[in-house]
């Protein structure tokens, strides 16, 4: 297994937010966990790389657990793209792809930014290489930090909500590039409302409720013959009159 | 006549011109070096580190800066030996740190908690995020609020005459005693040596900011 989530817990204050959630990703599966707002979809991804250390539960990377020893370690194994981007605004876009490879991956600067130009080219970004992040848009600026993550040549990325921010007609950009990452075989954990991308790419479909999994499987059939009545009542919300 | 003893007397001001600027230039930097550190951590150090700072900061904002440059010298100088030109740097220095610190610690609190958390998340220590992410923003945003400090700091220069730090301040007296009497003209001379110093400084630092701006984040007063 490339990454094995076991049993993690979370409460902030007396709220239970995570109450045991466990699975497994095997490598090149990319899996989308979806569910109501509040249910601890984000912070369960934030547990998986320790942004948001599990208060019980353990984290395993290629068989390796993630610890605080090794944490730096294993989260240039493990990328994070972030709903409202985080691009480094004090650098270009092309440094900020390639600040990673050139500060974490002992890369020569030159190196760094081949690299970096090679990603932005994959993100379909090389026109914007060297713009500021506030000179670009939503979309770019999200196909921009994809690009960054790619360049750690991670075994797994995170996606937490990464179309969320962005307004409707530039979540398209970004859906492409996912598409695209998962037909190229990258490992990815998604958080998001997109159905699009959940059928088109997704090989399972995780529903958690309540800081918990509630049904897991195929998309085909979460989607088309849910066994649980929550999976089929959040369903409905979100594909007629939903909000995402 | 007054304008040839200036005439004559104006090596000795520019000598002390000289001596107040290496005076401020050393301060500054002894003041940037340490507010930065002080600053850091004010904002990321463990809580023990915290207090320390704060407890500098207080001491040295807290008390005039006439009676530091006195401590220092008559004061400290009787343990440690110093000529008054160090005793003043020191006094003024560690006096500048701590004003420092706020600017910094003011500008590193203001960059956004998710440039600290994207740069943990690539697998950055803390002190990599600082250095190559939060501090190069910081320091961008810090010039403009720094450019008072270094007014100030000037100004305060002329304080280090208490000590026998032979600067413009004190040229200027040792002129008027050695030619007995025009007061007016001669600190009027050396008053507007400090105010064009004091301008051409401003004018650099704001070139600085200019050309440091970065999209999104340059200082208008049209938005």
């Amino acid at each position: 297994m490339l990454l094995r989530v076991e049993n993690i817990h979370k409460s902030y204050g007396a709220v239970e937010i995570l109450k045991g959630v466990s699975f497994d990703m095997a490598p090149g599966q990319s899996k989308v966990i979806m569910g109501p707002s509040g249910t601890g979809k984000s912070t369960l991804l934030r547990c998986v790389n320790h942004l948001t250390p599990p208060d019980q539960g353990r984290i395993f990377v290629e068989g390796e657990e993630l610890t605080a020893k090794n944490l730096n370690s294993m989260r240039q194994k493990v990328a994070f793209v972030f709903q409202d981007f985080n691009l480094f605004t004090h650098l270009r876009t092309v440094e900020n792809v390639a600040i990673g490879p050139r500060k974490l991956r002992g890369f020569g600067k030159k190196a760094a930014l081949d690299l970096a130009y090679k990603e932005l080219e994959r993100v379909g970004l090389s026109d914007r290489a060297d713009a500021y992040p506030a000179e670009l848009s939503g979309g770019q600026q999200q196909r921009a930090s994809i690009a960054r993550a790619l360049a750690m040549e991670p075994k797994l990325i995170l996606f937490d909500e990464p179309t969320s921010a962005l307004d409707p007609e530039l979540t398209g950009e970004v859906v492409s590039v996912m598409n695209k990452l998962a037909s190229e075989g990258m490992t990815m954990l998604v958080v998001s409302h997109e159905i699009g991308f959940a059928r088109k790419a997704a090989d399972e479909v995780i529903f958690m409720e309540g800081g918990k999994i509630i049904e897991q499987g195929p998309p085909s059939q979460l989607f088309e013959a849910p066994q649980q009545e929550r999976t089929r009542a959040f369903l409905n919300v979100i594909e007629h009159g939903g909000d995402e | 006549m007054i304008f040839e003893t200036l005439l004559s007397q104006m090596p000795y001001l520019a000598h002390g011109l000289a001596i107040a600027i290496g005076l401020l230039v050393c301060l500054l930097s002894l003041g940037l070096v340490l507010g930065l550190v002080l600053a850091i951590l004010e904002v990321y150090g463990h809580w023990t580190l915290r207090l320390v700072c704060v407890l500098f900061e207080r001491v040295f904002r807290g008390i005039p800066a006439i009676v530091l440059l006195l401590l220092f010298y008559y004061g400290v100088t009787d343990y440690i030996e110093m000529g008054s030109f160090t005793a003043a740097v020191l006094a003024l220095g560690l006096r500048s740190a701590a004003y420092q610190s706020q600017i910094f610690r003011g500008a590193f609190l203001s960059v956004p908690t998710g440039q600290m958390m994207a740069a943990r998340a690539m697998g950055m220590n803390k002190l990599q995020a600082i250095r190559e992410i939060i501090m190069p923003q910081a320091l961008r945003m810090s010039i403009g609020p720094w450019t008072n400090e270094f007014s100030s700091e000037l100004k305060a220069t002329s304080l280090a005459y208490v000590i026998g730090v032979v600067e413009l301040t004190r040229q200027a007296k040792y002129i008027i005693s050695n030619t007995q009497g025009n007061i007016l003209i001669v600190f009027g001379v050396v008053a507007l040596m400090y105010f064009v110093v004091n301008r051409a400084g401003n004018w650099a630092l704001y070139r600085l900011e200019n050309r440091l701006a970065l999209p999104g984040f340059e200082h208008r007063g049209d938005a």
